[in-house]
């Protein structure tokens, strides 16, 4: 008897184990298949047929729809390039070279995937549409105030992230080594 | 076989004896062991559980990419292709879907024959297709460079449908379509297009509606 009541404790406790660390996993994890550069993350494997098993479960849960590793690679940021994670009470800028691609673009998400509602209506920016300067990498400015250039709104009441995505880009065949690769940062600027 | 067992274990109860005998009390010890055991039992039915939950969770979830992309295909007549809407705050279909993008979908079921997929491919647009299957895992993906002559032309069949197509080729031209076998019968094609700029999204619009991709109207000659 005390045989079937440890059995049956065993095998409760160890469901609930078993489950809680599929919902951590899923919560936190970001698949083993995550390559960082800086402050960019990417899921190279995540568009392709050998995708790993955690990372399918958590695009099954969110019902995101990633790029084919044939369309082009995504890149997300959480964080600034000093490593500091991206406070919605603060301006940055988006400036630097961009990897090779046909087009690239550069939009703002809330952290659960929205969109963020603004006056604007602008919720990202395409290669073909930026505004340069003669000579200088592009420069995208992410502020909830309006800003003269290049200007992708936030909002302060919402924390969010940026997400650049490369289409038709030689990168996307190689991103399983993301080290040589020169990516934009995401640089700092004033605090409201 | 139990006589040989019999003798064998024979020795060995002196020896019990003598150790239950023994002036230190090894109980702790047993208990010990029969907590590791229970214990390796505990983490084996987590481990269990865990991988059995994370390898089941694309084929149980509710929202997987199919049903929730054929709630916009509805009212497209069969044939073509479902044009999603503009993606805007508060009605996004899927998180973190690119705003700069038209997107269409096509959804299939092989059951009903192969999937024939066919595009115009202007040379200034950029396009791209993924063939996914139900939970929206990619079997294939390309751009509009894979096109040849302006144009691009898919099937999607299961392995026992390309055998019979092949066994109907005449040997002497090569295919002028893709052919892709899907893993599975169920799935979509996603066509990304890119708007360059905001005014463009007619004109993308009207790209992908002009595309077609039909099932079941592929003739199996005898």
């Amino acid at each position: 008897m005390a045989i079937l009541i440890k059995s049956c404790f065993v095998v409760v406790l160890g469901t609930l184990i078993g489950l809680a660390l599929t919902f951590v996993s899923l919560e936190h994890g970001v698949g083993f298949g995550a390559v960082r550069s800086g402050p960019w993350i990417a899921w190279p494997k995540a568009g392709s047929p050998d995708i790993d098993p955690y990372a399918r479960a958590l695009i099954a849960r969110s019902g995101s729809i990633p790029l084919g590793t044939g369309e082009g690679t995504m890149f997300m940021a959480r964080d600034d390039s000093d490593g500091a994670p991206l406070d919605p009470h603060c301006d940055y800028l988006l400036k630097g070279p961009m990897p090779p691609a046909r087009y690239w673009t550069v939009s703002v998400f809330s952290p659960n995937g929205d969109l963020i509602e603004n006056q604007a209506k602008r919720y990202g920016f395409t290669s073909a549409e930026i505004l340069r300067n003669a000579d200088s990498p592009a420069e995208i400015a992410l502020s909830s105030n309006a800003q003269p250039g290049n200007w992708l709104p936030t909002s302060p009441a919402s924390p969010y992230a940026v997400v650049l995505r490369l289409y038709d880009s030689v990168l996307s065949a190689t991103a399983s080594s993301l080290d040589g690769a020169v990516l934009p940062k995401l640089i700092k600027g004033v605090c409201r | 076989m139990t006589s040989l067992r019999m003798t064998f274990l024979k020795p060995a109860s002196p020896e019990r004896a003598s150790l239950k005998a023994a002036p230190f009390d090894i109980g702790w010890l047993n208990r010990f062991l029969a907590f590791l055991l229970w214990l390796t039992a505990l983490f084996f039915v987590a481990g269990l559980v865990h991988i059995v939950s994370i390898f089941g969770l694309p084929e149980l979830a509710q929202k997987d990419a199919f049903s929730r992309l054929s709630a916009f295909t509805g009212l497209t007549p069969p044939g073509q292709v479902s044009l999603l809407p503009a993606p805007l705050p508060g009605q996004e279909y899927a998180p973190f879907e690119d705003p700069a993008l038209v997107q269409g979908v096509c959804l299939y079921d092989l059951d009903r024959g192969p999937l024939e997929f066919s595009a115009e491919i202007p040379s200034d647009e950029l396009l791209t297709f993924s063939f996914r299957t139900r939970t929206g895992r990619v079997f294939y993906s390309m751009t509009d460079r894979a096109a040849s002559h302006k144009k691009l032309d898919v099937i999607v069949l299961t392995a026992k449908q390309l055998e019979s197509l092949e066994a109907d080729d005449d040997g002497e031209e090569l295919p002028q379509e893709l052919r892709l076998t899907a893993p599975q019968k169920k799935g979509f094609v996603l066509i990304n297009a890119l708007v360059a700029f905001p005014s463009d999204r007619g004109n993308v619009e009207a790209l992908i509606k002009a595309m077609t991709c039909e099932t079941g109207t592929e003739t199996q000659a005898p």
